[in-house]
């Protein structure tokens, strides 16, 4: 007898239960809310030691209904409610909000709440990251290279906004929904790039919130209103990264490089979907940052070999990003690939714009890119100088480990 | 063949705060390790035990509530397992999941009275 629980079920009933909740309860009870589920949680574990029971998913919307008749019952100013809800038609309504459509429709609505202009920017992340993905304040610091004091404060604040602001659990008016939509489209590629480029100390891919991004954007698509160029473009950028994701590190858990990464195992499926929803995003007439990255990720993956990527086209693509969407990271990049394509004297004046302060956590990208161009142009003790700072900044173990062995090849070239 | 109760001690996940990961990770071990011992016939019974607890004592029989200990001292649940021996008791008891919060397993032979 081998029964599983799939992958992430609690992570992902965690999101599911507060936002059917809070439609039933409203904001002013968040914190309980969050408790109770947490509560409903802690029974499994111990119940679930003996015997799994046959349907886990169940069980646990199962839990959450009747905490929330206990809930119900503990809070004084319900208990008319309560009345109805036991007898009357609300009962059928209660049974209603667990259908899946129902589900999901809390969950969207759910993630424009935590993308509301009365939230911070700051803010809205850790909130969507706790509410709709149950991840714990630890796993949220984190994941965002905070202290857990910060998301702690963070996550009090929002929801304090949100109930002193009397934000309602709605979809924004027609009028905001471009807005609006643009905040939830940058919160879930934030929260993908921070598990594809972790910060975090061991682990150089978070494949848990890169699968939260992906879940939360098709969720996005699923509704006619919030599919526009830039959410599908959004979504093919984040399956063509994804299909890299394996190859991104070795059985030792150490990183490789674009240049020397196992082609074959990259990810057709993914692939695919990406495609089909680049295509797809261009039926529409928005245009936004998210389709030139797509393009650029697209063109990386059509190279069968590093020497065969066609580095004039992802030029192509970067200038018109740096156009629409002018950012240290994109002139970074850039800056690569004149690299690449052995135009020194674009590239240094490139890098010469960025300031280090402006790439915060990733600075040592710029100094390891500063040290790759000296290394090329054959000046190999400024090239040993700028790997050293790029070493002595960066956060996460593994790519410290790649950039000492990037230091050892500037040795033995120029024998220093 | 003797029975002994592994008793454990700590690792309150209520009061440790586990995320909804964390409990799912630790639940799959402790399903795992109680279908292990299944598998294995030597599992006669197991509970785990609610927080909340009362007091009998005194010649009066005073009942006090609880809680009396902190949570790392609290019992959480017990096993009783058939095996050869203490250190094959001990052997069980390494698939214990809650090593990493903190917890303990105290490991008692059950006495066995001549009829």
């Amino acid at each position: 007898m081998k029964k599983e629980v799939v992958d992430h079920l609690f992570r992902h009933q965690y999101g599911k239960m507060v936002s059917i909740l809070i439609k039933f309860f409203g904001f002013s009870h968040l914190e309980t809310i969050e408790d109770a589920i947490q509560d409903t949680f802690i029974k499994a574990t111990l119940s679930w030691r003996n015997q799994l029971p046959d349907n886990p998913e169940a069980w646990l919307t199962q839990a959450a209904k009747n905490r929330t008749i206990d809930l119900l019952r503990q809070i004084q100013a319900e208990k008319s409610r309560l009345d109805k809800i036991n007898n009357g038609p609300s009962s059928i309504q209660l049974n209603e909000l667990f259908l899946e459509h129902e589900i999901e429709d809390s969950q969207l609505r759910m993630v424009f709440v935590a993308c509301h202009p009365h939230l911070k920017a700051e803010e809205q992340i850790a909130f969507a990251l706790k509410t709709i993905s149950g991840f714990s304040t630890k796993e949220i610091a984190a994941a965002l290279l905070l202290k857990e004091e910060t998301v702690k404060k963070r996550l009090s604040r929002a929801r304090k906004s949100i109930v002193e602001k009397n934000i309602q659990f709605n979809f924004p008016e027609a009028q905001q929904i471009e807005d609006r939509l643009n905040r939830v489209l940058k919160v879930i590629y934030l929260t993908f790039n921070e598990g594809f480029h972790s910060t975090n100390k061991k682990e150089v891919v978070r494949k848990d919130l890169c699968g939260e991004a992906i879940r939360l954007c098709v969720l996005l698509l699923k509704k006619k209103q919030f599919r526009t160029g830039s959410s599908y473009a959004l979504f093919a950028l984040l399956c063509f990264l994804s299909a890299r994701i394996e190859s991104k590190t070795d059985e030792n858990n150490e990183i490789v490089n674009l240049r020397n990464q196992d082609r074959s195992k990259w990810h057709p499926p993914l692939i695919k979907m990406g495609d089909d929803a680049l295509s797809k995003s261009m039926e529409y007439e928005d245009v936004s940052h998210y389709h030139f990255e797509a393009f650029i990720a697209a063109e990386h993956l059509k190279a069968k070999t590093f020497e065969e990527t066609n580095w004039n086209k992802i030029l192509f693509w970067y200038r018109k990003l740096n156009v629409l969407h002018p950012s240290p990271s994109s002139r970074l990049n850039m800056a690569m690939v004149y690299i690449q394509l052995n135009e020194f004297k674009e590239a240094i004046i490139l890098l010469n714009q960025i300031k280090s302060s402006d790439l915060e956590q990733r600075a040592y990208l710029l100094y390891g890119c500063y040290s790759n161009y000296y290394e090329k142009t054959g000046k190999g003790t400024k090239a040993l100088e700028y790997m050293d700072m790029a070493i002595n900044c960066v956060t996460n173990t593994q790519e410290k480990k790649h950039l000492e062995k990037e230091r050892t090849k500037i040795l033995h070239k120029f024998s220093l | 063949m003797k029975d002994y109760m592994m008793i454990f001690i700590g690792a309150d996940y209520e009061e440790l705060g586990l995320s909804p990961e964390q409990l799912q990770d630790k639940m799959s071990k402790w399903f795992a390790w109680n279908s292990k011992m299944q598998e294995q016939g030597i599992l006669r019974e197991g509970n785990a035990l609610k927080a909340p607890a009362k007091r009998v004592s005194g010649s009066d029989k005073t009942v006090t509530d609880g809680p009396f200990v902190e949570g790392k001292e609290l019992i959480g649940g017990y096993y009783i397992i058939n095996v050869e021996d203490a250190d094959a008791a001990a052997k069980v008891a390494e698939d214990y999941p809650d090593y990493d919060l903190g917890g303990i397993v105290e490991i008692r032979e059950v006495m066995v009275f001549d009829q």
